[in-house]
């Protein structure tokens, strides 16, 4: 009992402060806080709307404009439809492997148009498939409400991801810094049959197929059964989608740097 | 103030129930209906069920009432969602505690068990059979209301006891030996800066010692009763700073570990049910109850049950005031606890006593009441 006052006390000050001081501090709060506590209320207030315009510069450390959110942030994706290409650059770089290409209506008939569905069960918002997008047509948005009671709800057709493009809300088109692709694509002539598979495939139709010339069949030997045709690949309208060589059922395109 | 009385209200509604009813009976049957002793008797009965929802309809808005200010203290809301400004969130808690099953420890003694909460409960609505609310709105008159108020405000510690120990339940026992020995230990300096009321007021009757206050309230000459009374309704009450037999942190839930249901919901519901006792005693004895200074304009006194209305004011802003201790100060250690009760709070109430009584014999008293634009 000898050492009976707590080491918090500052010595020499009287007890009915011990007492005074923290309902001084509280009364401090209550008064703070009796018609506006710091609470935003959620479902009925947002962070982003702008009578927080203060408490959101605080949070992202810098100016913030009226109806802006972070310059970064990665929320729901947003799908221009008429600008996807059907590349499925999004789906090979998805990490979580939540993308998936259907069709959508349009398009050739024979070749169905492609976009990307996402299952936001799975997204984790990394932005790859925003940053590797070569038309900029996939982007992220500030929208984050995807509560939903079924778990199919989750899964965003590019119909719907077209509804979010065209609600107009900010949209945050990731562009990572990369060095510039210098990988091109190559073609082993020998193994060519130019059968037009990845002229057809093309998103971008940067692959023109090119008449050679038939040699002439030394006597004995035997020509190989193809068309007298070759790809010819336009390095500055390919986006490196990688579709030609997937497509190529003789695998006689390959990735490489162009000489 | 009007002339409308609990009683009155009671006997106009068991009066109009049973004429109506009567009216429509055959003769012999009507005539019994309508026999004056039977709505005297009705009367009473429901005098009583009146008291008793008005004192659980106040209980849980008090509840809600204490949510909201501690939020605001703490930077937030309350709650908000059920019923406007969530003041129906009480009893949407209360439903679902109602539904909830009792489980009943395997080693418990049923009978202290179950009657712990039960008499704890109990105990704590009798005090508001005793205490009055207004002119006229109490059950009678009891010359000793005061004391029989404090005895039955008293009973508290047994049953917790009781409670405790029957739940077989180390933290349950822990929580209420601390109960038992801190309610016994404020005890003794609550009813001493009581004594200092009833040497200003010269009675024991609530009502008495109320219009004795008619001139200058008491905490005016008796501030230093007043402190040592809100200490121990503190205490008696188990709030923070004082919560130690409840003291989560370290005792799991105190002495209501073992309770879930309806049985904890007895418990909670005869906390608060105490609290607002503690603060309807403050404003009883030390601001005047239902009256208001002399100098206020009679438009804020004189409509109908005017009395009430400030009565409950004063009531929620003394709990307002209990809240707001619970929201600064931590929890103080057995020892500090009981250090302070025994060490401080005794020779203060006993310092109360003697200054009641020096004001008394010198007559100094009229000091007090010959400002009356003071209105203290």
């Amino acid at each position: 009992m000898a050492s009976e006052v707590t080491a918090k006390e500052k010595p020499g000050e009287h007890p009915v402060l011990w007492v005074a001081r923290p309902m001084a501090t509280a009364a401090r709060q209550f008064a703070k806080s009796l018609f506006r506590p710091s609470t935003i209320v959620y479902p009925y207030e947002r962070l982003e709307n702008p009578e927080f315009r203060d408490r959101l510069e605080v949070a992202s450390g810098k100016p913030f404009g009226v109806g802006q959110v972070w310059d970064n942030y990665r929320g729901v994706h947003a799908l221009n439809i008429a600008t996807c290409i059907s590349c499925n650059l999004c789906a090979f770089s998805c990490p979580d492997v939540c993308i998936e290409m259907v069709s959508v209506p349009g398009g050739d008939p024979k070749h169905p148009k492609k976009c990307p569905q996402i299952d936001y069960g799975k997204c984790s918002y990394c932005g790859f498939c925003s940053d590797a997008c070569p038309e900029g047509c996939l982007t992220m948005t500030t929208r984050y409400e995807l509560s939903t009671p079924k778990r199919s709800e989750m899964i965003y057709s590019p119909e719907k991801l077209h509804e979010i493009f065209r609600s107009k809300l900010p949209m945050n088109p990731i562009r990572l810094a990369r060095p510039e692709n210098e990988d091109a694509i190559l073609l082993d002539p020998p193994l060519c049959i130019g059968c037009n598979a990845c002229s057809r495939d093309c998103p971008t139709q940067c692959i023109t197929m090119l008449d050679i010339p038939k040699p002439e069949a030394k006597p004995g030997e035997k020509l190989p059964r193809r068309i007298w045709k070759e790809p010819v690949v336009n390095d500055s309208d390919c986006v490196r989608c990688g579709t030609c060589i997937s497509v190529c059922p003789k695998e006689c395109l390959f990735w490489g740097t162009r000489k | 103030m009007s002339n409308v009385t609990l009683y009155s209200v009671s006997y106009l509604l068991s009066d109009t129930v049973l004429r109506a009813i009567g009216s429509v009976l055959p003769r012999p049957l009507s005539a019994w209906i309508t026999n004056a002793d039977l709505i005297t008797g009705i009367a009473v009965l429901v005098f009583g069920a009146l008291l008793l929802a008005a004192s659980m309809l106040n209980t849980i808005v008090l509840i809600w009432w204490e949510r909201k200010l501690l939020g605001r203290f703490m930077d937030r809301r309350g709650a908000m969602h059920v019923g406007y400004a969530g003041l129906l969130q009480n009893f949407a808690d209360g439903f679902k505690l109602f539904r909830k099953t009792t489980v009943q420890p395997r080693d418990a003694d049923s009978l202290g068990f179950y009657t712990g909460p039960t008499a704890y409960m109990v105990t704590s609505m009798i005090l508001f059979g005793i205490l009055p609310i207004s002119s006229g709105w109490n059950s009678g008159v009891l010359p000793l209301s005061l004391l029989l108020a404090l005895a039955v405000f008293s009973f508290a510690p047994l049953f917790i006891f009781v409670s405790a120990w029957s739940s077989n339940n180390k933290y349950s026992l822990m929580g209420g030996m601390r109960s038992a020995a801190q309610m016994i230990a404020y005890e003794v300096p609550l009813l001493l800066a009581v004594v200092a009321v009833v040497i200003v007021a010269g009675s024991f009757d609530l009502t008495t010692i109320v219009y004795e206050q008619q001139n200058y309230w008491f905490w005016g000459p008796l501030v230093v009763a007043l402190v040592v009374f809100f200490a121990g309704m503190l205490a008696e009450m188990e709030r923070i700073p004082f919560d130690l037999p409840e003291a989560e942190a370290e005792l799991v839930e105190g002495w209501n570990t073992e309770y879930g249901g309806m049985l904890f919901a007895f418990f909670m519901l005869a906390d608060y049910l105490r609290a607002l006792v503690g603060s309807i005693l403050v404003v009883l004895l030390f601001l005047g109850g239902w009256t208001l200074p002399t100098w206020v304009p009679a438009a804020l006194t004189s409509f109908p049950l005017a009395g009430i209305v400030w009565f409950m004011v004063k009531t929620y802003i003394v709990f307002g005031v209990f809240v707001w201790i619970r929201a600064s100060l931590p929890r103080v250690r057995t020892d500090q606890l009981l250090r302070v009760g025994w060490n401080r709070m005794i020779p203060l109430s006993l310092l109360s006593v003697f200054l009641a009584a020096l004001l008394v014999t010198v007559k100094c008293l009229p000091v007090f009441g010959c400002v009356p634009s003071l209105g203290v």
